[in-house]
């Protein structure tokens, strides 16, 4: 089977670079996405799961660490990054892998080899490096939603964030379902997502966001499979794989 | 003993300068009259203590005793004159004591108000009305005095009395006070010129320093790693693919660099050499960000040759593209434009990214935007930053100057 790679990189030109010296050093490697933000990159890891994530640090969206903290040990994270001098003393001290910009072919290769070696063994846990430089780093800031303005015909409906079940993508627009009413908004899934509070809305499926409050319980569906039951409202929510670990104990 | 004498002396006085030169040391020194003295010299003002401490290096040691024995051989000379024009009223003897007595006392009044002069300014009436006391209590016990000693019997003391003590109260609050007053008044003034020179000294040492760290702040962004390693690895992208646009770039960087040296040794530049730097800034970072990133500029060419702090329309622009559209998942345009409002010279920088809740709350560059126009025109400019709904615009308002200083 072919390793999949995922890469996330703003500047078209370095996305460009990047996508050219992978294909040139690792030619039996798939890229699966080369995401231009970071939700397109945490949407896409959650469609492809890629065993390697190339991840640039500054990007508009969801942030590169923001991104490595979310896929945890899900997948090998290589970071991309022009200059952080903090980041590369961490990254160096806790042997997390990265590629200076402008990427330099001889490095990518050394580490590809590296990455090679390590694709049969579990990655390694980033949680304690990601928060320490997440401290340093200064993302930029990022207003909470307060409100969703969703258009329900002529009206335009100004919605609270808190009186919201769930999210759930469906295509191009996202439900937005209350207790006893629903409203579609344009944004889609991926994008609304970062401009939530991940200690409220918990994502349980790529296509979901779930409002924690209203979690009533979650049940068994078979050995594998899990699935949550909403306060006020009878619709059941799948957990997917990847998001099973928040209703362990 | 006498070299015992002297050596204190000397010590005292050097302790008293030390003090003078750094108040701060009075508080250590041992308790006592030395602390007290010390301590009496520490409250002192700032110029006040740089004044004396100047007086006191120029008499110090011997010198001063030579200088007041000069003073009492003046002082002997004007009895000596005393008593040859009015030898009936004044013996040899009698006008020498008297004129020492009355030049020591003026000459101490003087040097107290030389050193002293904001007490004698802020509490002219006190100091008058004192010495007026002095001089009624000196009538009064001189009066005692050749009543007691039998000179002159009770009604004769009484019958001068009122005069003796209005000669005394006119004659000391007129011819004493109020010439010492005025001194105190002038002195003050010019210690309050010597204040207004050092607060101008460091007015103009902080605005000096102020430019250079912005001129520093320019340089470390251009050479701001993300900026140069990024736009590098643009250039080797492209010219690796082949595409001619790798030319045009390096063009690009080359100008933007260019014109930020030149920019930067002056403080004041014309508005077309601003929007030269910001469009060759934006040249740059147009490939970079691909289709994220739209840009007009438009400057009218009536407002080519108007005088503006070097830098600042760069900063905002930088502003701009760090926290608008590079935050921004869909990009943004960015408009720079600048029109004449009456008096006034409007530029304007708006963009359609990420909007004001991205902006990072530090705003270091803005606050140096701020100053600089403070520091150029006074209050007569501001910069605003508004929220526009779909992003924000940033306005500089600046007082119309038609001539450039540099072009």
């Amino acid at each position: 089977m072919k390793t999949k790679i995922l890469i996330a990189e703003d500047e078209p030109l370095m996305r460009e670079r990047l996508l050219a010296m992978l294909a040139a050093a690792w030619p039996e490697a798939d890229v699966v996405l080369a995401a231009e933000n970071g939700n397109d990159a945490w949407d896409g890891f959650l469609e492809h799961e890629p065993q390697v994530v190339f991840l640039d640090i500054r990007m508009p969206g969801l942030s590169g660490l923001e991104v490595a903290e979310r896929i945890g040990k899900a997948a090998h994270i290589v970071f991309v990054t022009a200059y952080d001098q903090y980041a590369v003393d961490a990254f160096d001290a806790g042997v997390v892998d990265y590629v200076l910009k402008p990427v330099q072919a001889d490095r990518l290769e050394r580490t590809i080899a590296r990455l090679r070696n390590k694709l049969g063994a579990a990655p390694l846990d980033l949680g304690d490096i990601l928060r320490q430089l997440k401290s340093a780093i200064p993302a930029p800031k990022r207003e909470k939603m307060k409100w969703i303005k969703a258009t329900v015909g002529k009206q335009i409906r100004l919605i609270d964030v808190d009186d919201v079940l769930f999210f759930q993508s469906d295509t191009k627009y996202t439900r937005v379902v209350l207790a006893g009413s629903e409203a579609l908004v344009r944004i889609p899934l991926k994008d609304l997502m970062s401009g939530l509070d991940p200690e409220q809305f918990w994502q349980i499926h790529r296509c979901t966001m779930v409002n924690v409050n209203a979690i009533a319980a979650a049940e068994r569906v078979d050995a594998e499979r899990l699935q949550v039951l909403l306060r006020g409202c009878d619709e059941k929510l799948p957990v997917s794989r990847t998001f099973a670990h928040l209703f362990r104990d | 003993m006498l070299n015992r004498i002297a050596e204190w002396y000397d010590g005292w006085e050097q302790e008293q300068l030390d003090v003078l030169a750094d108040p701060s040391i009075a508080a250590t020194l041992p308790a006592g009259y030395r602390r007290y003295a010390g301590q009496k010299l520490a409250e002192l003002s700032p110029i006040e203590r740089q004044q004396l401490r100047e007086f006191s290096i120029t008499y110090r040691g011997r010198r001063l005793w030579i200088a007041l024995a000069k003073l009492v051989l003046a002082f002997s000379a004007a009895g000596l004159l005393l008593s040859l024009v009015l030898p009936a009223r004044y013996s040899l003897m009698h006008a020498v004591v008297l004129a020492n007595l009355v030049g020591c006392a003026g000459g101490m009044a003087l040097v107290s108000v030389w050193f002293n002069y904001r007490k004698f300014v802020s509490q002219k009436l006190r100091v008058l009305l004192s010495f007026i006391g002095f001089a009624v209590v000196g009538v009064l016990a001189g009066a005692a005095m050749s009543y007691v000693s039998g000179d002159k019997p009770l009604d004769v003391v009484l019958e001068k009395l009122p005069r003796a003590l209005a000669l005394a109260g006119i004659g000391v609050g007129l011819l004493v006070a109020t010439p010492l007053i005025i001194i105190g008044a002038l002195r003050n003034r010019h210690s309050e010129a010597i204040a207004l020179q050092h607060q101008l000294d460091a007015e103009r040492e902080r605005m000096a320093r102020e430019l250079s760290e912005s001129q520093l702040r320019l340089l470390r962004a251009q050479i701001e790693p993300h900026f140069l390693f990024n736009t590098l690895g643009a250039v080797q992208q492209l010219a690796e693919q082949g595409a001619p646009q790798a030319a045009s770039l390096t063009a690009s960087l080359i100008a933007f660099l260019r014109a930020s040296m030149t920019e930067m040794r002056s403080d004041q530049t014309s508005l077309g050499a601003e929007f030269k730097l910001v469009e060759a800034y934006l040249q740059v970072m147009q490939p970079r960000l691909g289709e994220r990133l739209r840009y007009s500029v438009s400057l009218p060419e009536a407002l080519v040759s108007v005088s503006v702090p070097s830098m600042i329309l760069l900063t905002l622009v930088e502003n701009a593209v760090k926290h608008g559209i590079e935050p921004a998942l869909r990009g943004g345009d960015i408009h720079v434009s600048a029109r004449q409002d009456g008096g006034n010279i409007v530029i304007c920088v708006r963009d359609t990214g990420a909007g004001m809740s991205a902006v990072p709350g530090t705003g270091v560059g803005l606050e140096n935007v701020r100053r600089r126009l403070q520091l150029a025109n006074g209050g007569k400019a501001s910069l605003t930053l508004d929220d526009i709904g779909d992003g924000v615009a940033a306005e500089i308002v600046i007082p119309f100057q038609p001539v450039a200083k540099q072009a």
